[in-house]
């Protein structure tokens, strides 16, 4: 453990990216989720469409190579740009936390398209009816009957996409992000123990899905309370 | 954006050239997980504790950590163990392709015993208590009425997995090793030109994909005849 | 306006309703006076179901007219929320928000629709099931109910929006025998009360007992209309004879 010596803190803020990584890629998977199942659903055929491309494409290719995109993809972009106002700019880039957040939240926000869509279809049809038949409008029906409905059923298969998201925020380490693999990488570079400091990175990764399980188990709790046999 | 079409012509018959590599990888993994995952499925409904409890922790911490940081931990970090290169596995273990069918394996394994107990856990009750009063013994039960059963039942999810290490395969890029995501990258680094390349890739992986898909598709019809001809 | 048509809640003007090629209503014609207690019978797929979903528009009907309360109901959609304000429904399902408590499921439209205060809608969603006589069950969830008392408590969810008019969609057809009674018990007392009501319903004792029109259709037409006295005793259509015999002889 004396490998480690001058490196806790390092791994500390590597860390804090990965959580910061995590959350901003969560809150824009659920948006991505949401707009492309509400696509999938619509009755507009260029809809349909441009949302069957978007899961065909993100689900089918490997998430190290759409990451790579992004990131030398928007380089090229940015550079090119910025060469236009200052002819000696060499290089310049999308900060990779942005470009890591982008690709993954596209990545998991695919397979939330589909968890979204098969929960909004597997809500019981008489429950919208009787919210309607109240009086409600189309907008509170979504938002008080159709969205609480919805997301008990899309919770466990949820949960799943956020183990692969908190997974996937290594991969931003191949970009130059300095999270904790990134931080291993460098630690070897000075103690030459990659078995141990790659186990501790592992152990940092074990520990996060650990407390995302956790938390889903405790959401699904309560989103089925309402299960429970009353006394 | 203009694309340079002759790099895109140029790039892909180059790109190909790795395709065997990614083919070897995808299914000798695929092979040596699915066996890791039967042992480990049986490990876990064995109803013995000492069987039980190490697989579920091999799954726990397969499924609760990036495949990356695996893949590191064996390519990078095992060298460092004199036990290791001492080893008879050394030969395997020096080499990254061997390193990279381990991690691969190991990885897969965890999540495809997890697809087969959920198969063998939707078997119904009743037809194993049908069998159990024909006075099929254990042993029985298992190889001719729930292992046919639950392999029909998880046949969906595993299709799913198998996409998902082909994906797998492109991180094994990351180690040296040179399939279509590692040749991709060695074109980038030379040309700069993300978008002709990494889109191109894309492609043949969506392809690689469709025909995954198209294959367990047929293979469930032909295993659902049974299905369809009650009609 | 006249007095007359101002005492006129539902009005039915030559409706029909396709579902592709297939007619389910035609050209229906059926006026529903304030107070009025209407059972609507017939065999299943005889369009009884849909012209009460058209009276909400949970279906829109294809040509016609259909008023409620002097509104005619278009597509415009200010107009459907207004009238789904004066007509409550009570489903064969129930249709309970399982993820809503008892009373939490009957303060929901009053918030949302009436903008009235959280103690406001409490008060009134315990008058209502006091009304029928759940109270007792206020903070449970849906699911912790027997079908009679869910169905109870969506009868008081209908109440909460106090409508002119409640439309039952076959209320006891998805209840255990035993538990129908209650449910009957508590529609006999809204229509004492003098509650507008359409009621589709199999439940001819209820129909003899408390309705003032007897409506019985067949293949998507009205066959008769009468007070449940001539309705019963001297049917005049032989098709309504033949659906009387079938099912009051079990």
């Amino acid at each position: 453990m004396e490998v480690l010596t001058g490196w806790w803190d390092d791994f500390f803020w590597g860390s804090l990216v990965v959580v910061k990584l995590f959350f901003v890629a969560l809150i824009l998977t659920v948006l991505f989720g949401l707009i492309g199942s509400a696509a999938k659903l619509s009755k507009n055929r260029v809809a349909n469409a441009i949302a069957n491309g978007y899961t065909i494409v993100f689900r089918g290719t490997p998430e190290i190579l759409v990451l790579l995109l992004f990131y030398f993809g928007s380089a090229i972009a940015l550079t090119a740009l910025a060469q236009v106002f200052d002819p000696d700019v060499k290089f310049v880039d999308f900060p990779p936390f942005w470009a890591g957040s982008l690709a993954i939240a596209l990545i998991i926000g695919s397979y939330a398209t589909e968890t979204f869509r098969g929960a909004f279809l597997g809500v019981d049809s008489g429950q919208i009816e009787a919210a309607r038949a109240l009086g409600l409008s189309n907008l509170q029906t979504f938002i008080y009957v159709r969205i609480p409905a919805m997301w008990r059923l899309a919770l466990p298969p949820f949960g799943n996409h956020m183990l692969s998201l908190i997974k996937d925020t290594a991969l931003v380490a191949i970009i130059g992000l300095e999270e904790t693999l990134f931080v291993a990488e460098q630690a070897i570079g000075y103690t030459a123990k990659p078995f141990t400091l790659y186990l501790v990175v592992g152990a940092i990764y074990l520990g996060f899905s650990t407390i995302i399980t956790l938390t889903v188990m405790l959401c699904e709790k309560y989103a089925n309370r309402h299960l429970e046999i009353a006394k | 954006m203009i694309f340079d079409l002759e790099l895109i012509l140029d790039s892909i018959p180059q790109m190909l050239m790795g395709l065997g590599l990614t083919l070897q990888l995808l299914f000798l993994s695929l092979a040596l997980g699915t066996a890791l995952a039967i042992i480990l499925l049986l490990m876990r409904i064995s109803g013995r504790w000492v069987l039980a409890a190490p697989a579920m922790a091999y799954i726990y911490i397969f499924r609760g950590t990036p495949i990356l940081v695996q893949i590191f931990i064996i390519y990078y970090g095992l060298p460092q163990l004199e036990l290791v290169r001492e080893s008879i596995l050394w030969p395997i273990l020096r080499e990254p392709f061997g390193c990279a069918i381990v991690a691969l394996s190991l990885n897969t394994g965890a999540y495809v015993s997890e697809i087969f107990r959920g198969g063998v856990l939707g078997v119904d009750r009743g037809l194993k208590e049908a069998a159990s009063a024909l006075g099929l013994s254990a042993r029985q039960r298992f190889i001719y009425i729930t292992a046919p059963i639950a392999i029909r039942l998880s046949l969906p999810a595993y299709s799913n997995d198998v996409v998902s290490l082909m994906k797998s395969t492109a991180l094994a890029s990351t180690i040296t090793l040179l399939d279509m995501t590692g040749i991709a990258r060695t074109i980038v680094a030379e040309t700069y030109a993300p978008y002709e390349v990494f889109l191109s890739l894309m492609v043949i992986y969506l392809v690689l994909t469709w025909m995954i898909q198209r294959s367990f598709g047929w293979i469930e019809k032909r295993m659902s005849r049974h299905v369809r001809s009650e009609i | 306006m006249s007095d007359n048509q101002q005492d006129v809640i539902v009005q039915v003007e030559n409706v029909d309703k396709f579902f592709g090629d297939f007619q389910a209503l035609k050209a229906v014609n059926l006026t529903v006076a304030r107070g009025e207690r209407v059972v609507v019978c017939g065999p299943s797929g005889s369009g009884k179901s849909t012209l009460i979903r058209c009276i909400n528009r949970l279906e829109a009907h294809s040509s016609g007219r259909i008023l409620i309360n002097g509104h005619e109901l278009t597509d415009d959609v200010k107009d459907i929320d207004a009238v789904r304000r004066e007509v409550g429904m009570v489903f064969q399902s129930f249709n309970l928000f399982p993820h809503l408590t008892v009373i939490e499921n009957l303060m929901l439209a009053p918030k949302l629709v009436r903008k009235t205060s959280k103690t406001e809608n409490r008060e009134l969603a315990m008058e209502m099931l006091a009304r029928v006589k759940i109270q007792d069950q206020a903070e449970k969830w849906p699911s912790a109910l027997s079908g009679g008392q869910q169905q109870r408590v969506a009868i008081a969810r209908a109440l909460c929006m106090n409508p002119e008019v409640i439309l039952f969609d076959e209320p006891t057809s998805a209840l255990d025998p035993e538990m129908i009674s209650e449910v009957l018990d508590v529609m006999i007392d809204l229509a004492k009360e003098g509650m507008t009501m359409i009621c589709v319903t199999h439940e001819m004792g209820f129909a003899r007992s408390v309705a003032d029109k007897v409506v019985f259709m067949d293949q998507g037409e009205i066959v008769e209309t009468g007070p449940p006295a001539t309705f019963f005793d001297s049917p005049k259509s032989d098709r309504t004879r033949l659906f009387l015999q079938q099912i009051l002889s079990h």
